[in-house]
């Protein structure tokens, strides 16, 4: 035996048992509360339809809310509670609320919460107080989440009786087989009903698979279809809430399959009738599955309601152990049924009207017997209102269905992938149409959402008209069972108020997953860390031992400033900039995206992609570059080398590395294939550590031996017996460098230069620091400035365009918008009151309309007024106007002056020699 | 439990061969300077000292000895080195194709791809290059900013695989 708690309370439970297998053996029969009226329910199905039975499961991280009981095998320890309820299940406060159905129809919310908007802060608080089921999680979760691929030439869906027999002759037959079974056994029907095929052909058929080679995967379903036969699996490798030691608890299985053979089989409907939701009604095959499967007994005087011969098969397996059916219930005229009756009592022309219970169990069934009305005592109403085929994977594959009349039911047609249906997913079994009876308002048809035939009705007054609507006027279908056990009725009593078939009723849209998945399923094995990999820098170690103050930018983690002991982010900031300004700093620019340019037509296309001249440098020298997108609008800017005959290195933005690449590689290999050159990427291979300040010079000769390069010059040096480029480069303003190292010899280089900085009075620098400096020199920042809306013109470069033309965006740039008055334009901004606000809009007076943006807050280094870099319209014309940066948001205001964007050594003497 | 050792092997010089022009000429060169063909798309080909990884139509993984490769080149094609951005890292044992499933989108456990198969491919967002060396051994040439990550990502699946 196993043991388990629900509600606190111990209870026993048979190996393979479900959760709810296990409530039913101990006698229990209240689960859950309904959403919407808290009314009592309790187990209506044995399979992942379940709209009733919903409880969370495990504790702290663990805890799984809005868990099906039927689709959670009992553990040891296993611990259950049931939802929405207060202040016990038993006695719920909120049932209240059902006192007051009539004034809570479908869409009350819609015609009660308007009204004055203030009033919204009150509706809110009761809406979300009575919104949504279990509770969400609120510690992390401490479990292991695994993706993986698979491929196959076969992935069968569905382990019963026909998914075994495909699987099989598939394996067998040399392909490479996956057979996917959501529940925790193999067998499907088989399970619950008797058959020829022998007692152990479910192990032997299984067996035969896995020795041909084939894979099983049992707790696993088909979550998604989508394009090209990739189908998403999810599997549980441990129950929810079960705690795994060491391993994963629940996978996500991307498959690429030759052919996918659905088996899914079908789901069983319920019967709308008055009280249709009492605990003691349950779905006729859930009762035999419960009995046969689990050997439990759902109740011991059962009157079964059905429109089809399968219920008989429930009234046969219920007297074999010796329960007493008082009633069939056949919703068909006579003779249907009667040689199938087996000498229970058995009526034709008969539909339950009604039931009564307490909170725990049923006591009595009221119907409809040929127009006169019936009553029996009972503890389980039995019910089946026909068969939907489980088509959600093949209509997610982009197929369409078919009306089987004889079923009542949708069968896929058309398959738009290289899919196949089988089973009686295909062919369900026969169910003839019958319209409800007893009082709409009591008669449930979306258990979850609490949804009645007489919303619908309502809904169809009201004139909603298309399904789509009808859905969600009244949330039918909307909950986490997704409408599987009610689509079908709702579908009927629509398609009863249009006067039309349920077919010209409409469907609604099937979307994956076809049964709920965890976030940690989605996530993998990042479900910590946000859902990406962390790139770190070559020099990661290095900075690590300096404990710096991390900055995450993209995918990468670089310091964002080194502060000493007693400094916070803001002081050492300043002291780092005012450091390059009056000694020297280094800092990490390893991530700037750099590529090798190589062949004798390296230099054409360095002019095809950079909109500066590019041919004209000689070999050793450099220059500033930027490049635009076809419709003359700066996307990137960064430096190119040339550093052979031959050979060219090109520099980018970090954020933009990877647009960067695609667009080299676009170029070279479709617009122009035909040029001898060789693009590679050498971001990484290169790691890049820049040098600046007045005292850069000396301390790059001290460190390498030699004359350092002049501004925009290219040499080779050795720094700690390693070979380096020596770029002259300045991003600051200041004399600078760049020393680009092979990557996996970055740390020595580092340090060797850190102890020469250190000798000349400097230190390492961070990210704001040189945003500090770069606002102050008046360099644009892709991201900042450069934003994807401002021409070369817009931001100061235009004198730099290759005449000759030829580069990308060239002929976007004659646009006549491109020189209509009124563009954004960079400009600089001096404050007249305190700080401006990055991010602030620059308006004219208070209220006015926005005329421009703050890009980039700064100060100046050497006595901190604050200074700014903006985007404004007609910026250019604009220098020596007064405006107000504002960010209502924050509260913060300046006014400010408007300036050229070049606060510090606009002639550019301090990094020439 | 996946049966792999999953090792970062020592940094080493890697190249990246790009032919552009004369490419039957280039190739019977470089043939002629390594002893070897260059091999076809998704293949491999070594003399011992250097190997040769084809990843795209025009452009090899060069791994090892260069010796003679950039002077049998001429005109028609160039050498790039990448060894500094590139972690190689061995997995090692039965189950490597297993652990490449992982958050995988390639095919590595078809078994037509054995030793001296190689391809591009992403794993866990992750760009990744892969040459089967022998039936129990793969080499992964991983981006070195992703490498630690990646290998924790290894490492962990290795751990945490139960099927």
């Amino acid at each position: 035996m196993i043991g388990f708690t629900f509600d606190g309370k111990a209870y026993q439970a048979h190996p393979g048992d479900t959760l709810a297998a296990a409530l039913l053996r101990n006698g229990v029969g209240l689960v859950g509360r309904s959403f919407k009226y808290h009314r009592p329910r309790g187990i209506m199905a044995a399979g992942v339809e379940e709209p009733n039975a919903l409880v969370t499961v495990g504790e702290g991280g663990r805890c799984e809310p809005n868990t099906r009981a039927t689709d959670v095998m009992v553990y040891e320890g296993l611990v259950a509670r049931s939802q929405n309820r207060w202040p016990s299940l038993q006695f719920d406060f909120a049932a209240v609320t059902g006192l007051f159905a009539k004034a809570l129809p479908a869409g009350f919310y819609y015609k009660t919460f308007f009204g004055p908007a203030k009033l919204w802060l009150v509706y809110e608080w009761f809406i979300r107080r009575a919104a949504g089921l279990g509770d969400a999680p609120q510690l992390a979760d401490p479990d292991h989440y695994s993706q993986r691929a698979a491929f196959c030439d076969v992935l069968v869906i569905g382990g019963g009786r026909s998914g075994l027999q495909a699987a099989c002759e598939a394996a067998e037959s040399g392909q490479r087989v996956i057979l996917v079974e959501q529940e925790a056994v193999l067998g499907g029907s088989l399970l619950r009903d008797s058959h020829d095929l022998g007692p152990d052909w479910i192990e032997a058929t299984a067996a035969r698979i896995r020795r041909s080679g084939g894979t099983i995967l049992t707790r696993t379903s088909g979550s998604g279809y989508w394009e090209h036969d990739l189908v998403t699996l999810s599997q549980k490798l441990a129950e929810p809430g079960q705690v795994q030691t060491g391993g994963a608890v629940q996978r996500l299985w991307h498959v690429r399959a030759g052919k996918v053979i659905l088996a899914t089989g079908c789901i069983e409907r319920p019967i709308a009738f008055a009280h249709n939701d009492r605990p003691g009604v349950m779905l006729s095959q859930a009762v035999r599955t419960y009995l046969r499967r689990f050997g439990v007994l759902p109740g011991h005087r059962v009157v079964i309601a059905a429109n089809n011969d399968d219920a008989y098969l429930t009234a046969k397996a219920l007297k074999e152990a010796g329960t007493e059916v008082v009633a069939i219930l056949d919703a068909r005229p006579a003779p249907a049924g009667a040689d199938l009756a087996n000498g229970v009592p058995h009526y034709n022309n008969a539909q339950p009207l009604s039931v009564k219970g307490t909170r725990h169990c049923l006591r009595s069934v009221t119907a409809d017997v040929d127009g006169a009305s019936q009553s029996w005592n009972a503890d389980l109403l039995a019910v089946s209102g026909g068969f939907t085929p489980v088509v959600h994977l093949h209509m997610q594959a982009g197929g369409t269905l078919a009306f089987d009349e004889k079923a009542q039911a949708f069968t896929p047609a058309i398959s738009r992938q290289n899919i196949e249906t089988t089973g009686s997913a295909a062919n369900p079994p026969a169910a003839p149409a019958c319209p409800p009876k007893g009082d709409p308002k009591k008669s449930f048809i979306d258990f979850q959402n609490d949804v009645t035939l007489a919303d619908v009705d309502l809904a169809w007054a009201e004139g909603y008209r298309s399904v789509e609507h009808l859905k969600r006027y009244t949330t039918l279908g909307m909950a986490t069972d997704q409408g599987k056990t009610s689509n079908m009725a709702a579908l009927a009593r629509l398609a009863e108020q249009q006067g039309v078939t349920i077919p010209d009723a409409g469907l609604t849209t099937f979307r994956p997953p076809y049964t709920p998945v965890t976030m940690g399923l989605l996530a993998g094995r990042t479900h910590r860390d946000g859902g990406a990999h962390l790139r770190r820098l070559a020099l990661w170690d290095a900075h690590h031992a300096a404990e710096p103050i991390w900055q995450p930018a993209g995918y990468w983690k670089r310091p964002r400033a080194f502060p000493r002991p007693g400094e916070d982010l803001e002081a050492a900031s300043r002291r780092e900039a005012q450091t390059v300004r009056s000694a020297v700093g280094m800092t990490d620019v390893s991530t700037l995206a750099k590529f090798d340019v190589s062949g004798p037509d390296a230099a054409r296309f360095l002019e095809i992609i950079c909109a500066t001249s590019v041919r004209k440098l000689a070999v050793g020298r450099g220059r500033y570059t930027f490049m635009l997108r076809e419709d003359g609008l700066v996307f990137d800017d960064g430096t190119v080398w040339r550093l052979g005959e031959q050979r060219y290195l090109l520099t980018s933005s970090t954020g933009g590395a990877d647009k960067m690449a695609t667009l080299l590689s676009y170029v070279r290999q479709v617009l122009h294939p035909e040029l001898r050159v060789s693009v590679v990427t050498v971001q990484e291979h290169y790691a890049g550590i820049a040098v600046a300040g007045p005292k850069a010079k000396a301390a790059l000769a001290a460190l390498t031996g030699a004359e350092p390069p002049r501004h925009m010059s290219h040499s080779q040096a050795s720094v700690a017996g390693v070979s380096v480029h020596l770029l002259g480069a300045s991003y600051s303003g200041e004399r600078a460098f760049e020393i680009y190292v092979e990557a996996s010899h970055a740390e020595a280089v580092w340090n060797a230069c850190q102890a020469e900085v250190l000798a000349h009075g400097g230190c390492s620098y961070g990210l704001d620091a040189m945003d500090v400096l770069r606002i102050e020199k008046g360099h644009v920042l892709v991201g900042g400035e450069v934003d994807g809306r401002c021409s070369p013109h817009d931001l100061g470069l235009a004198g730099m365009l290759n005449r000759a033309g030829g580069f990308i965006g060239a002929a976007g740039l004659t646009r006549p918008a491109l020189s209509a008055p009124g563009r954004l334009q960079l400009v600089g901004l001096e404050s007249l009151s305190g700080p401006i606000p990055e991010g602030g809009m620059l308006i004219p007076f208070k209220n006015a309309a926005a005329e421009g943006h703050v890009t980039g807050s700064g100060y100046r280094v050497v006595d901190g007024t604050p200074i700014a870099l903006a985007l404004l319209r007609g910026g250019a014309k604009r220098h020596g106007e007064v405006v107000i940066a504002t960010s209502p948001t924050r509260g913060q205001h300046a006014r400010v002056r408007i300036v050229a964007p070049h606060f510090y050594d606009p002639a550019g003497e301090r990094y020439r020699d | 439990m996946i049966e792999v050792a999953i090792t970062p092997l020592p940094a080493a010089p890697l190249h990246v061969l790009e032919l552009w022009g004369n490419p039957k000429a280039a190739a019977a060169r470089v043939k002629k300077a390594l002893g070897f063909a260059l091999p076809e798309t998704g293949r491999s080909a070594s003399n011992g000292s250097t190997t040769l990884i084809r990843f795209e139509p025009t452009v090899w993984l060069v791994e090892g000895d260069l010796a003679g490769i950039e002077a049998a080149l001429g005109d028609d094609g160039a050498l790039t080195a990448i060894g500094g951005g590139i972690v190689r890292v061995q997995l090692q044992g039965t189950g490597w194709r297993t652990l490449l499933m992982e958050g995988g989108v390639f095919d590595a456990e078809n078994p037509a791809f054995g030793p001296g198969c190689s391809a591009a491919t992403v794993i866990d967002h992750v760009p990744v290059r892969l040459h089967v060396t022998a039936d129990d051994s793969c080499t992964a040439y991983v981006p070195a900013s992703y490498s630690h990550d990646m290998i924790d990502f290894w490492q962990i699946a290795a751990t945490v695989q139960t099927v």
